[in-house]
């Protein structure tokens, strides 16, 4: 028994000696180590130090597993026609490039491929490609969402049948989308006849490269869709459009059959040729004056036009051009702008000019100002109009003058900032 | 939203206190005579200027010149390298501490890599434990690239994957081929390289790069220029991808494969990175021959022609192959130029900053056809406006100062702003120059800050042209300029950039830049009523440049970050002595 415990003693010792040389080698490794977070992995070291020495594992053995798998690999021929190969030769690159981890498209049609050949630039092409992979992603995954969908729809279905049908009573037929169509048609045809114009300039084909131009299409459905659902629908114009133009490709592209059905006018005439100069009223952002009211007996014109590029002052030179008033919106009097350019999206247009237009209210028909681009609204706007006291002005100086200096960057030294400010600000002391 | 109110305040506070201290920026060494001088106009003395310059005629010769040097290294103007970078920090240092912080912040990034190759069981330990199991292998290749590791980890990783899945995928491949290219196992990338040439058929533009510069570095460096023909039949080669061909054809003493690259990427509009020119020039020391000097001295023009300064490594190679040409002694120096336009060392009198006739007539037209009129006048102006204008100028020239009064207005953050330009405009025709005011119509209307006083009496001192609201006034100024001939100056802070981009080519943006340089007046420091002055204009171009025994080149000091509208104030002057 004695001896026993005495033996037990003994060994539990050695183990706690062991235990204390294990804790103190990655100790000392530490010092010698470089200061930055390693991961140590003293167990393994040892574990080869037992089993293998790093000479021994064979660090090679994958190039001759790649060799031997490398043969099954047959070798495609290259094919001879040169303005095939080129095209093989750009779409085995986007290939490679996926093998590569780059994001590009898994599928690329032909007209995808002319694209990205015709592309001036490296960087060019893999932004193309990257929004057509993004694009593709997007795709794949609305479709598994509808197939689930589908499935559990099927599955509901099957429930129902189960209990059997029953008749029930009701006072109308079910009230089909098609119903709400003619609805909104009868509307749009009514404005058509006694509506307010609106007007969106076609005039701005040359200034939009190819995906500013599908961009200002897909906004000007959203608009025609929007009006038609509205209580009290404008009626739309499209001035300046030239048949067979990029617009108009591009209409048709999207709308098919449907194009020649709308309750739109599209005209190749100018706005000033089909109505009186001092009704219509250019509606941007560079205008210096504000737009303060909704004016029903006037006629707004909105370009249509998208430019990523921030062509500064375009739609301006047109309306100084033909010597229309021009007006922006009352964005900087109703809201605390935070971030992004003033230049609002047509659909964004039409829903604010459709609320003001049926509501006259301002902060109403402001909400659909993206809310990323404020802070919120200000308190009493109405206020500003009424007096226009020094107070005022100190105020927009003080709260605008240093935000505006971290965004803006201008070419001229920081006295520029109060300058531009300045050139912001000159019609506040008009009137 | 109180508190916000006050931090704005308090900024604005800080801005216009800030602004004094800037501007006390110039030396205090600096006698006003100097930067008088260099204001070009003698007209513009003022009072105490004069008595400054009586003093300085008694100094002797010897001691100028040594005010000059210690002068021309701190006397910067808007244009000279740094200027925007130090602005910049004063700026930041008036945010506040918040911006401080966010920078420091940033980096801690968590490499956790192992340091000697594991086998195939701690590797699968390993990958168990990590966050990403799809992608663990590419994204521990990664962390092995970015943290420079040793090769022999990153082969043990790819036993695992082979061992693991029975192939290597590309883009690990590609990762391990980018490791090898950068810690240099050269055998390594051509054993890679046969094995992905048996199982791709082509490459990407990645692999093809890294092959380039890999096999650069060994004897087999001339296949590297098929890679780049097969880069060359997707897009267009990368500087670096010539780069390293040129430098291993120059290494392996192929000067005319090398010059014939480089003649290539001319033709293409790239921009040869800083060391193949420097290798140009290490190079030549070992074989010096005239065709040699000719190509040498035809990348000195190309970097003269281009506007390139070189950096502070190139500089140091351009001098230790002129010293080493046998026979002709050449010599070197590091200096600055004085503001007369003086080297210091050879007193050669550098290159003037005006244009040329040719060169003049040409902005003329590009400023007008680009700038004013550009795609659509009424973007700018209107054509009747621009018509009353060249009437009203052609009837009123020439003038010798152009203002832009709304630039000049606002140049004190206090103040009004019709008072500033009153003293602005006053001093100025105090010495008898001829003014041109330019502004907006709203200017005229009498509000708080524009007096209808003193908008009187600056038409009195000054013609004046006040441009629709709308209208953007800075064209006009250089109209203005522009067509009263060489002499004329103009005044204003405004870096004239957004104007210099819509100039069509790249030459006529660098003669823009050179006028601007050479005409744009800058108000350094304005107190009311006590001292008004203008940075120095300097007189002379900084471009390379030479003479029949004499090359100074400018270049970028280490350190000095340089912005586009900025130009080295540090020399090299090379000089031969017979």
């Amino acid at each position: 028994m004695w001896l026993r415990v005495a033996h037990f003693f003994q060994t539990f010792a050695g183990l706690q000696l062991k235990t204390c040389v294990k804790n103190k080698v990655p100790l000392i490794k530490c010092q010698f180590m470089p200061p930055h977070r390693t991961l140590v992995l003293t167990s393994c070291i040892k574990n080869e130090e037992k089993k293998v020495s790093p000479d021994k594992l064979d660090l090679d053995i994958w190039k001759t597993v790649m060799k031997e798998t490398a043969l099954e690999t047959p070798n495609l021929c290259p094919s001879e026609d040169p303005v095939d190969s080129f095209s093989a030769a750009t779409r085995e690159l986007v290939q490679m490039w996926r093998l590569a981890g780059k994001a590009v498209p898994e599928n690329l049609t032909e007209e995808q491929l002319t694209i990205v050949q015709e592309l001036p630039s490296k960087s060019a092409k893999k932004k193309y490609l990257k929004y057509l992979a993004i694009k593709e992603g997007k795709k794949k995954a609305t479709k598994e969402k509808q197939k689930i969908k589908q499935e559990q729809a099927k599955y509901q279905k099957e429930k129902e049948n189960e209990g059997g049908i029953e008749l029930r009573n009701t006072f109308l037929l079910q009230f089909w989308q098609r119903s709400f169509d003619v609805m909104y048609n009868w509307r749009a045809a009514q404005s058509m006849m006694f509506g307010q114009p609106l007007i969106f300039d076609m005039s701005y084909e040359s200034y939009m490269a190819r995906r500013e131009m599908e961009n200002t299409i897909s906004q000007l459905l959203e608009c025609e869709g929007f009006n038609r659902r509205s209580l009290d629908p404008f009626h739309l114009y499209f001035c300046n459009m030239i048949p067979e133009g990029s617009y108009h490709k591009e209409f048709l592209k999207r709308y098919g059959d449907a194009w020649d059905r709308l309750l739109i006018t599209v005209t190749e005439k100018s706005y000033v040729d089909v109505f009186p100069k001092d009704k219509l009223v250019y509606l941007t952002a560079d205008s210096p004056s504000v737009l303060k009211s909704f004016q029903h007996d006037k006629i707004y014109i909105i370009g249509s036009v998208v430019d990523k590029s921030i062509q500064t002052g375009l739609s301006l030179a047109n309306a100084k051009r033909l010597k229309l008033a021009t007006a922006r919106l009352p964005l900087d009097e109703y809201l605390k702008w935070d971030v992004g350019a003033k230049n609002l999206t047509l659909n964004q247009m039409i829903s604010i000019l459709l609320t003001v237009k049926d509501t006259g209210n301002w902060q109403e028909a402001l909400k659909f100002v993206p809310k990323r681009k404020h802070e919120g609204f200000l308190p009493i706007p109405e206020q500003k109009y009424c007096n226009q006291s020094k107070s005022y002005q100190n105020k927009t100086r003080i709260d605008k003058g240093p935000i505006k200096k971290t965004r803006r960057q201008k070419s001229t030294l920081s006295q520029g900032v109060e300058r531009s400010s300045d050139r912001k600000r000159w019609w506040l002391e008009e009137d | 939203m109180l508190a916000q109110r006050f931090r704005s305040l308090a900024l604005r506070l800080q801005r216009a206190l800030g602004s004094i201290p800037a501007c006390q920026g110039v030396p205090k060494l600096l006698p006003s005579c100097v930067a008088l001088q260099l204001c070009t106009a003698k007209n513009l003395t003022s009072s105490e200027f004069k008595q400054s310059d009586a003093n300085q005629r008694k100094t002797s010769k010897a001691q100028l010149e040594t005010i000059h040097r210690a002068d021309t290294g701190s006397s910067s103007s808007v244009f000279t390298a740094g200027a925007a970078s130090k602005r910049a920090e004063s700026a930041k240092s008036r945010m506040g501490v918040e911006m401080a912080d966010a920078s420091t912040v940033t980096k801690v990034t968590k490499t956790l890599v192992p340091l000697k190759p594991l086998n195939v069981d701690d590797w699968k330990k390993l990958k168990k434990e990590s966050y990403n199991k799809t992608r663990f292998a590419v994204s521990m290749m990664e962390k092995l690239l970015s943290a420079r590791a040793d090769i022999d980890v990153a082969k043990s990783l790819l036993v695992f994957v082979t061992m693991e899945s029975g192939t290597v995928e590309y883009e690990l491949l590609l990762k391990y081929l980018a490791l090898c290219v950068q810690q240099q196992h050269l055998t390594e990338v051509l054993d890679l390289y046969v094995m992905m040439k048996s199982r791709f058929k082509v490459l990407d533009i990645g692999a093809y790069s890294l092959f380039i510069s890999g096999f650069c570095k060994t004897d087999r460096w001339r296949e590297a220029v098929v890679f780049l023909e097969s880069i060359k039949k997707l897009v267009t080669p990368s500087p670096r991808n010539y780069g390293d061909i040129i430098i291993s054809a120059l290494q392996h003493k192929e000067v005319e494969t090398a010059w014939i690259l480089l003649k290539e990427m001319e033709s293409k509009n790239l921009k040869p990175t800083e060391s193949t020119l420097q290798t140009f020039f290490d190079h030549g020391k070992s074989f010096y021959d005239d065709q040699y000097e000719n190509k040498i001295m035809y990348i000195l023009f190309y970097l003269r022609n281009n506007q390139i300064y070189p950096g502070e490594g190139l500089m140091h190679s351009i001098h230790s192959w002129f010293e080493s040409i046998p026979g002709n002694q050449w010599k070197g120096h590091e200096t600055t130029i004085l503001q007369s336009g003086e080297c210091p060392i050879c007193n050669t009198l550098l290159e003037s900053i005006q244009l040329s006739t040719e060169e003049y007539h040409m902005l003329r037209d590009c400023v007008m056809n680009d700038i004013i009129q550009g795609t659509d006048t009424f973007k700018k102006t209107t054509p009747q406006e621009l018509q009353h204008f060249q009437t009203f100028v052609k009837n009123h020239l020439p003038f010798d100062v152009v203002i832009d009064g709304l630039n000049v207005a606002n140049i004190a953050p206090k103040g009004n702003q019709s008072r500033i330009l009153l003293d602005v405009v006053s001093f100025l025709a105090n010495r008898n120059m001829r003014l041109l005011v330019l502004g907006r119509k709203h200017m005229l209307r009498g509000t708080r800050s524009w007096d209808k006083g003193h908008m009187a009496e600056i038409q009195k001192y000054a013609d004046c042209f006040f441009t629709e609201n709308i209208s953007e006034d800075d064209p006009f100024l250089l109209y203005a300029t522009i067509h009263s001939g060489n002499h004329c100056k103009f005044l204003s802070r405004d870096l004239m950039r957004d104007h210099k981009a819509c100039l069509s080519d790249q030459n006529t943006r660098r003669l823009f830049f050179k006028w601007q340089r050479g005409h744009q007046l800058v108000l350094s420091r304005y107190n009311p009523r006590k001292r008004m002055k203008f940075e120095i204009i300097s007189r002379y171009d900084t471009i390379v440049q030479t003479s029949h025994d004499t090359w100074h080149i400018p270049y970028d000091e280490e350190g000095v970050e340089r912005c586009s509208y900025e130009v080295p104030r540090k020399w090299l002057c090379l000089r031969k002595h017979n």
